[in-house]
């Protein structure tokens, strides 16, 4: 197997400390459910048969070298992919039950209950108060008083009010860029979503405002279900409760987080994790 | 004793090869001075031979007949009227299908045939416009009229708008559509309130050229406007415009319609030109 | 503990498409009005795009269908005959057709060669403080509309050339077998050679600002790898450069030629409007576009509208085959730059 460099090595697994204590997939709801799912870019089969849980109220991680489609698996659970064309994807994606990929499906509704963050920091070309009350004016007609009410606690949510409160007004592109993904996951909360996708959320910030990010993920889990793509292994044990290794497409071990970081069943996962491959 | 040879050898043909390049860098030195040049010759022709002329009267007076006193009052009217005209009608169509070609058709083959067909309008001969709209206007109408003209000028305004609206928006970084989609946004609000924003300098940068580009075309207008000695808001009836009293005026024997053609003709370009340059600056800021 | 969750998919039978919990009333409402929205907004942006296609259609119809009388009557005969006589409504194209092809090929072989030399400059040469401003000086030429570079071209160059340069070459060349033809009788100022030195002009910035962008997509890796070989700039430029740039500068070059094609005012001016084809460059003659500017509005009889009109489609015709050759090239230039 070729050894890639590895860009964020883990140097001592052994006396990591593990974030959470063991948990276990019983009694759990199960808020998203993915069944023999595979997805095509173009003819290339970029996922394989993947089935795996996101459970109700916990973090879900993703890990696993790039290109194995961590980042692809989560495009899917809000069928963001759809913009693109000759992107298809076939088996079944359950949210609560119903297939977000049968046809006839609201792809907006989807998308307003299944929140996303992305990589880079995306503040729309407007004031900071407009980007966050701009997706709730979508799909509410608030009057201004309980729109600044969710403005203020969207932002408070993404504990980023204090930073902002004396300049709603100005634009969000001159925040800096831990400040910009706050704004970015504030402005997701703030269409009250049930499941919220971060996609390597932190791989463009500083580590002072990852760490940020990280709080952030371990408040608001009490209130959303969440999956995070990281291609950092401390990221993941940090913040998930349940972590998924992916390799080439396939996923092939699905666990506890801490059991995963310990004690992981599979060579490949093990491979990973010790930093034999990445 | 040979290398020394193989030196001097070297030595001939690398002067030959200086000299060569002293050549060709001394002729493209000239052939830039030489554009310039023109570029100033043209414009100090119209400053000096326009300031003769140049007087209150010609925003205040009609055009006189040969031989009497009198302005450019009709022509500046006229052409304001026909190109704002020209625009309004223009510009929406042009945006709207710049903003098809870039978001809801921009992965549809059909796009590339639009950008195709469009990029032929751009470039096509304003003449033949004039002549498509005297077919589907003018002469089922039975006479010459601003409205033609302005239609005309239209038809110019749509390629360059579609050109830069589809440019600009496709500037778009797709992290901002996958953004909002991601919000719920359905595709035309995202339009609306992201992509119109973000591309905005350079969609006015577009209307801006389009609108220099048809200020300054007299050809379209020939046979559909016409000309008129009068000023007139009917719209149903022809209209003077500075082009075609220019061209009119400085084909004429009279020195005091040619006097007149050179005032329009630099009221005209430095118009067109402070339009071009402000679209520029505005296009430059973004950057 | 099992290291995947496997349950049978068949559990879930899919009963409604759509996604939803229980989606309150006032939900509902604003997305189907998001919907519609959208629905309409994209109808809209559509007909818009397919208006640009049809408008091109329009435009060859309406042609066809003005030029039609012109054509039944003269047939073939159109295309080859010089003669052009209202009167008789007799009507050829051949001497539009020769001057505006003669026009704009002589522009050409002036204009290409200086807008090059001029690229170079401002690519090779000019210090980076000064290209911005020279390079928009250029192209405020393209700016300027082309009935001032008529009336300029009447008043200034046509005056100009007739007492300084015409006599000179008519003097220059009067013994030299096939050029005396060429530069042959009274200096009359206006003509051919006036009218390809305008056009000149005109396509110039056109050339200048296409081979600016082809010629700056070179690698600077490619230009670098030669100056390291000791190469001169002229070298780098003919043996990299322009190489690598060709399909771009010919694309650039035929955008030009279709704009000298078509052009209207600027000839109208200063080609003297004869209807004959004369073998010397100082001749008046005259091309299809400002036949066409000339004639149009006098002309009265339906034969000899739509012999105008026929000459317009065949103007159509022209530029159509040299502008769609030319964007052909340029989009197979920017693939190749979207691939890399």
């Amino acid at each position: 197997m070729s050894i890639q460099s590895m860009e964020n090595p883990v140097t001592h697994i052994p006396n990591m400390t593990v974030g959470h204590v063991g948990e276990s997939a019983v009694g759990k709801k199960e808020k998203v459910s993915v069944r023999g799912l595979n997805f095509f870019y173009g003819t290339n089969r970029a996922l394989k048969n993947i089935n795996v849980p996101l459970y109700e109220g916990m973090v879900t991680a993703f890990i696993g070298p790039s290109g194995c489609g961590k980042s692809t698996l989560l495009r899917i659970l809000n069928r963001i992919y759809d913009l693109y064309p000759n992107q298809r994807a076939a088996g079944e994606v359950l949210l609560d039950g119903k297939n977000i990929l049968a046809p006839g499906v609201d792809i907006n509704l989807l998308r307003a209950r299944v929140g996303m963050v992305f990589q880079k920091p995306t503040p729309f070309p407007m004031t900071i108060y407009e980007n966050i009350a701009f997706g709730i004016r979508l799909y509410e007609s608030l009057s201004k008083s309980e729109l600044d009410g969710r403005v203020e606690s969207s932002l408070r949510r993404a504990a980023l009010w204090e930073e902002v409160k004396d300049k709603l007004n100005t634009s969000g592109l001159g925040l800096s860029g831990g400040q910009q993904q706050r704004l970015c996951i504030a402005r997701t909360v703030a269409v009250k979503p049930e499941v919220i996708l971060l996609d390597e959320p932190c791989s463009a910030l500083d580590p002072i405002s990852t760490a940020k990010i990280e709080e952030l993920i371990d408040e608001l889990k009490s209130d959303y279900t969440i999956a995070i793509v990281t291609h950092n292994m401390q990221q993941a044990a940090r913040v998930s409760n349940f972590t998924a290794f992916m390799y080439l497409g396939e996923l092939i071990e699905f666990d506890g987080t801490d059991k995963i970081f310990t004690t992981p069943s599979d060579r490949r996962t093990q491979d990973y994790i010790t930093g034999r491959f990445g | 004793m040979c290398m020394s040879q193989t030196m001097s050898a070297a030595n001939g043909l690398y002067a030959r090869r200086r000299r060569r390049n002293g050549v060709v860098l001394t002729l493209s030195f000239a052939a830039t001075a030489v554009g310039l040049g023109i570029l100033v010759l043209i414009l100090g022709t119209l400053v000096v031979e326009s300031f003769r002329g140049l007087s209150m009267k010609v925003f205040t007076e009609m055009t006189p007949p040969p031989g009497a006193d009198g302005g450019l009052l009709n022509p500046i009217m006229g052409s304001l009227i026909m190109t704002v005209l020209g625009v309004i009608m223009g510009t929406p169509i042009g945006i709207l299908a710049g903003t098809y070609m870039a978001e809801y058709g921009r992965f549809n083959k059909i796009t590339h045939v639009i950008r195709f067909i469009n990029d032929i309008l751009l470039s096509a001969p304003s003449i033949i416009i004039g002549l498509f709209i005297y077919e589907l206007v003018v002469a089922p109408m039975g006479h010459f009229s601003g409205f033609a003209g302005a239609l005309a000028l239209a038809v110019l305004v749509i390629p360059v708008v579609v050109r830069t609206t589809e440019d600009m928006m496709n500037l778009v970084p797709k992290e901002l559509r996958e953004a909002s989609s991601a919000l719920g946004m359905p595709r035309a609000s995202m339009i609306a309130h992201i992509s119109y924003r973000a591309a905005r300098a350079g969609m006015i940068t577009g209307v801006l050229l389009a609108i220099a580009r048809i200020s300054g075309e007299t050809a379209p207008l020939l046979f559909t406007a016409l000309n008129n000695q009068f000023f007139s808001w009917n719209l149903n009836a022809p209209m003077a415009s500075l082009p075609a009293v220019i061209f009119q005026f400085a084909l004429s024997p009279y020195a005091d319609w040619q006097r007149l053609a050179w005032v329009g003709a630099m009221i005209i370009t430095f118009a067109v030109l402070a339009l071009s340059i402000l679209a520029r600056a505005l296009s430059g800021s973004r950057k | 503990m099992e290291p995947m969750e496997k349950r049978s998919v068949s559990d879930f039978a899919i009963s409604n498409a759509s996604v939803a919990q229980p989606v309150s009333a006032s939900l509902a409402k604003a997305l189907r009005r998001l919907r519609i929205n959208d629905k309409v907004f994209h109808s809209i942006t559509r007909a818009a795009a397919f208006f640009v296609l049809f408008l091109l259609s329009a435009i060859v119809v309406s042609l066809i269908i003005g030029a039609a009388p012109a054509l039944q009557k003269f047939g073939f005969g159109f295309l080859t005959s010089e003669r052009w006589n209202p009167v008789t409504e007799n009507f050829g194209a051949f001497a539009p057709i020769y001057g505006t092809i003669i026009t704009s090929l002589i522009a050409m072989v002036i204009a290409v060669p200086i807008g090059l030399l001029i690229t170079l400059f401002l690519t090779e040469l000019c210090p980076m403080w000064l290209r911005r401003p020279i390079g928009i000086a250029i192209e405020l030429l393209a700016g300027i509309p082309s009935i001032i570079y008529g009336i300029w071209g009447l008043f200034v160059l046509a005056p100009f050339l007739q007492a300084h340069v015409q006599p000179f070459l008519i003097d220059l060349f009067g013994n030299v077998p096939v050029l005396s033809t060429l530069f042959a009788g009274p200096p009359y100022g206006i003509g051919i050679l006036t009218s390809s030195l305008i056009l000149a002009i005109m396509v110039l910035p056109f050339i200048t600002s296409i081979s600016r962008d082809v010629f700056e997509a070179v690698p600077p890796m490619l230009k670098e790898a030669a100056y390291g070989l000791g190469f001169t700039t002229w070298e780098v430029v003919r043996y990299v450069v322009l190489p690598y740039a060709r399909v771009g500068v010919i694309g650039g070059v035929m955008l030009g030629l279709g704009r000298a094609l078509g052009e209207t005012m600027a000839v109208t001016f200063v080609i003297g409007n004869a209807h004959k084809v004369s073998s010397s460059l100082l001749a008046p003659g005259t091309t299809i576009a400002s036949t066409i500017a000339n004639e149009f509005t006098e002309a009265v009889g339906d034969i000899y509208t739509s012999s105008l009109i026929a000459l317009g489609l065949l103007l159509f015709v022209i530029t159509f085959t040299v502008l769609a050759a030319a964007r052909f090239m340029l989009m197979k230039i920017e693939r190749r730059q979207g691939c890399a």
